[in-house]
């Protein structure tokens, strides 16, 4: 079944762009590696320092996964509500403005324009365009929402999401004179984000594709989404305190954010019990396959990267040792990739075709994409966690210092560089299957099923 | 269960957690006053921090555990390298980088003095003593300093010459280690590297270090004591 209202329509450029975007993001992922795997002349690495193509790496990420949930939550919107969208023109004219301000971002740290504080790095200007864009955004949607007078608990979960992501980002906004403060509201930006209202985000699209593709009772579903954010503010709100043990914040911190941190894996556990029941359970046909892997194994993904990964250096004792090393850059890949790179994706290959007027298409390049960069993404979750752990001993347990740790982890970022060739290629042979996606007559199939079928 | 228990569950879990957050937030606000010396954030503190955002240092160092992690954490630095140590690392950088390079971003000699004054501050806040690694290289310092107890002893340790020489095995190999430096060098020799380096070595990358003449004849007397 193609789409039912026109309005959605605009979620395409959100995607199309997005996906683009994710390309030169591992671009520039290979650069920084490159960086730390071999000892560059220092006249090519002045040339593009390190740390003014990191911040490149880590917003064409934020941009892009935003660009995507926008994209979705436009396309989602209108079939929740039964209404098409308030006005498209201000959706085309948001994604003008935050895609603009994304190129002055990063033309801006070309010519090392900056405010300085590592992920937040975009000045104080653009950030007023941001909140713009987001506020644009907002109006856009609640007023579709307050138009349809239908309101379901999806919805609200992802409008509440989306609200809260926009008032955490006004933290960001001052200058803060004592640096622990600093850090201190830094967190209710990063953490409240992907351990708060980005979980909102996700669990209110999950539970749309869930009902969509399985045919359970919007009930059921409903019901279990109300337990899972519950237990994601209860566990995530107090769990901000996991990044307070060093920080020169009071000592109560360690309890507070050991405890509820420790908890955070449930909500992302019982997403995965839930997704996996309702697929057993489904009502409807399997109408793709495809959907069914990337839904199934971003579920499974986001427990490996978020829920144990995250646990195992949460406790006290342990982040002593790896807090602010390469563990902690090994969990943020795999966790990202584990819980926003797969929803965006998963939305993608659900929502593009039914864009362009079909629901089934020749899935095995899907398939290939995606065994292919979970598997890329697993090696370099394990390149970094080996750098990672070896700098927790070496650096920090024995006392060598920084440098001499460095040196033995080099060779992890050799093998690091070789994953990032293979998820350059693995993420370009995606993106360039989902912005081709042709009708089929039988979903699934490869060339070969066809002829059988046929 | 039923939908009710799951709507509570939702509304009550929420508001727990957020309650505490908040007065917790509250707390911690009065707390970080100590915990920082908040009464030593001086204007030069805060311009320093506006120095350390403006060359972008926190995309490759990390300061308190965050940020990036290409380069030395900077929590502690001034325990590990003192005042002088910082400047010579800041301008000149491609004297001591070792194979992973620093650029020289040519920042300022008044910005220099912000930024060291931001690390001196920086190092002094209470984070339940992290990174382990300074933490154990200071209680390692105090003790060797203690064998000593000499003015001089103290003076080693305070003026950041650990952060470039090892004693005892302790401190850094930038310049050499000088637990035997006594049986090198004589009182003379020492207080004229000490007052300027390249007096006696014209190719010496050691940095002046602002010290008085009597701190240079006891960092002296306590140096030719080490045989
Ligand atoms: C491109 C990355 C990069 C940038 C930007 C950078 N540094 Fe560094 N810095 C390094 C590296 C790498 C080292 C370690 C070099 C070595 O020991 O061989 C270092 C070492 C240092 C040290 C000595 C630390 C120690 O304990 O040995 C200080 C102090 C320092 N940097 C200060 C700064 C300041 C201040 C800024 C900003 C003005 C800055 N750095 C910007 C990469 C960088
Ligand atoms: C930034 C790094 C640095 C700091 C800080 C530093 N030194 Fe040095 N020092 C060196 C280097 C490098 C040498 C080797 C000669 C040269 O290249 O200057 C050296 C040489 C020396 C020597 C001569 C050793 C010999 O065997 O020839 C003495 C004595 C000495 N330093 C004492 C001190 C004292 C005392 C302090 C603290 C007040 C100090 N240094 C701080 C880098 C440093
Ligand atoms: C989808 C969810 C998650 C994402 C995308 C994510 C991502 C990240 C990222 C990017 C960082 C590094 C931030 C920085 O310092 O630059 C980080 C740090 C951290 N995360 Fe997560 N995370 C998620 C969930 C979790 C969960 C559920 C836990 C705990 C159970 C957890 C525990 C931690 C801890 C303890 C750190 C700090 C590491 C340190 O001390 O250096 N994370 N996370
Ligand atoms: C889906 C793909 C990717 C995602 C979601 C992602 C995400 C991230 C995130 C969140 C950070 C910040 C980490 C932190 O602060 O803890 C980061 C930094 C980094 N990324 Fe990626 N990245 C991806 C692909 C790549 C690739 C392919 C490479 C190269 C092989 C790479 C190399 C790096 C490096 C070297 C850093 C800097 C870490 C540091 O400061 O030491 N990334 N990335
Ligand atoms: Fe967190």
């Amino acid at each position: 079944m193609p789409i039912a209202y026109p309005s959605q329509r605009v979620a395409y450029p959100y995607f199309a762009i997005a996906l683009l975007l994710f390309v030169l993001q591992i671009v520039f992922g290979i650069w920084i590696a490159s960086n730390y795997a071999f000892n560059l002349p220092q006249g090519l690495v002045d040339v593009f320092p390190f740390n003014f193509a990191r911040p490149i790496h880590t917003n064409l990420l934020v941009l892009w996964l935003l660009l995507g949930f926008m994209g979705s939550t436009y396309y989602m919107i209108p079939e929740e509500s039964g209404r098409d969208l308030f006005s498209t023109k201000l959706a085309y004219l948001q994604l003008v403005i935050l895609v603009g301000t994304g190129v002055a971002a990063l033309v801006g740290f070309v010519l090392r324009w900056t405010s300085g504080r590592p992920l937040l790095e975009i000045p104080f200007t653009l950030d007023i365009l941001v909140v713009i864009g987001a506020l644009i955004f907002l109006f856009n949607v609640g007023l579709t929402l307050i138009r349809a007078r239908k309101w379901t608990v999806t919805q609200g979960s992802l409008l509440g999401g989306l609200v809260f992501l926009a008032l955490l980002y006004l933290f960001d906004l001052p200058f803060y004179r004592n640096l622990t403060i600093d850090w201190y509201y830094w967190w209710w930006v990063i953490h409240l984000w992907v351990e708060g209202a980005w979980e909102l985000v996700a669990a209110a699209l999950t539970a749309f594709l869930l009902m969509k593709i399985t045919g359970v009772p919007r009930a059921t579903v409903e019901k279990w989404l109300y337990v899972e954010l519950g237990l994601f503010l209860f566990t995530g709100i107090a769990g901000t305190g996991h990044h307070y043990y060093w920080l020169g914040a009071p000592h109560y911190w360690i309890w507070v954010g050991g405890v509820f941190s420790a908890l955070e894996p449930l909500p992302i556990i019982l997403m995965l019990w839930d997704a996996w029941k309702h697929v057993k359970e489904r009502q409807i046909p399997m109408a793709s396959p495809l959907v069914f892997l990337y839904a199934v194994g971003m579920a499974i993904y986001h427990v490996i990267g978020a829920g144990f990964w995250g646990f195992v250096h949460t406790l006290p004792p342990i982040n002593y040792y790896t807090h602010g090393s390469q563990v902690t850059v090994s969990h943020g890949h795999v966790a990202f990739f584990g819980a926003y790179v797969l929803l965006n994706l998963t939305f993608f290959y659900y929502a593009v075709p039914r864009l362009k007027g079909f629901t089934k298409f020749n899935e095995r390049p899907g398939r290939i994409g995606f065994w292919w960069m979970s598997l890329t993404m697993m090696g370099m979750g394990l390149a970094f966690g080996v750098a990672g752990v070896l700098q927790a001993y070496i650096e920090r347990v024995m006392g060598f210092g920084f440098m001499t740790a460095q040196a033995q982890m080099q060779f992890w970022f050799q093998i690091l560089v070789f994953f990032g060739l293979s998820m350059l290629a693995a993420v370009a042979y995606t993106v360039a299957n989902i912005l081709t996606l042709k009708p089929s007559p039988v979903a699934g199939g490869s060339g070969n099923d066809l002829k059988k079928t046929s | 269960m039923s939908p009710k228990a799951a709507r509570a569950i939702f509304y009550l879990g929420t508001l727990i957690s957020l309650i505490l957050f908040l007065a917790l937030t509250v707390d911690t606000h009065r707390q970080v006053q100590t915990l920082t010396h908040a009464d030593q954030l001086s204007d030069q503190v805060v311009s320093g921090k506006r120095v350390w955002q403006k060359y972008n240092c926190n995309d490759c160092h990390t300061i308190l555990g965050f940020g990036a992690y290409y380069a030395p954490d900077m929590t502690k630095v001034y325990w590990r390298r003192g005042a002088e140590g910082i400047r010579a690392m800041v301008k000149n950088p491609e004297l001591y980088t070792t194979w992973r390079k620093m650029p020289n971003q040519h920042v300022s000699d008044k910005e220099i003095d912000d930024l060291i004054a931001f690390f001196k501050w920086t190092s002094e806040i209470d984070n339940n003593n992290w990174p382990p690694q300074d933490a154990k290289l200071r209680a390692t310092e105090r003790k060797v300093v203690a064998l000593g107890v000499s003015s001089g002893a103290v003076l080693f340790q305070e003026k950041g010459c650990f952060g470039c020489h090892k004693l005892f095995g302790t401190g850094v190999t930038v310049g050499p280690e000088l637990t035997h430096v006594g049986g090198r060098l004589d009182h003379n020799t020492i207080e004229k590297i000490l007052d300027n380096p390249r007096s006696v070595n014209p190719k010496a990358t050691m940095p002046q270090i602002p010290l008085s003449h009597e701190q240079r004849d006891q960092l002296a007397d306590f140096l030719t004591g080490l045989k």
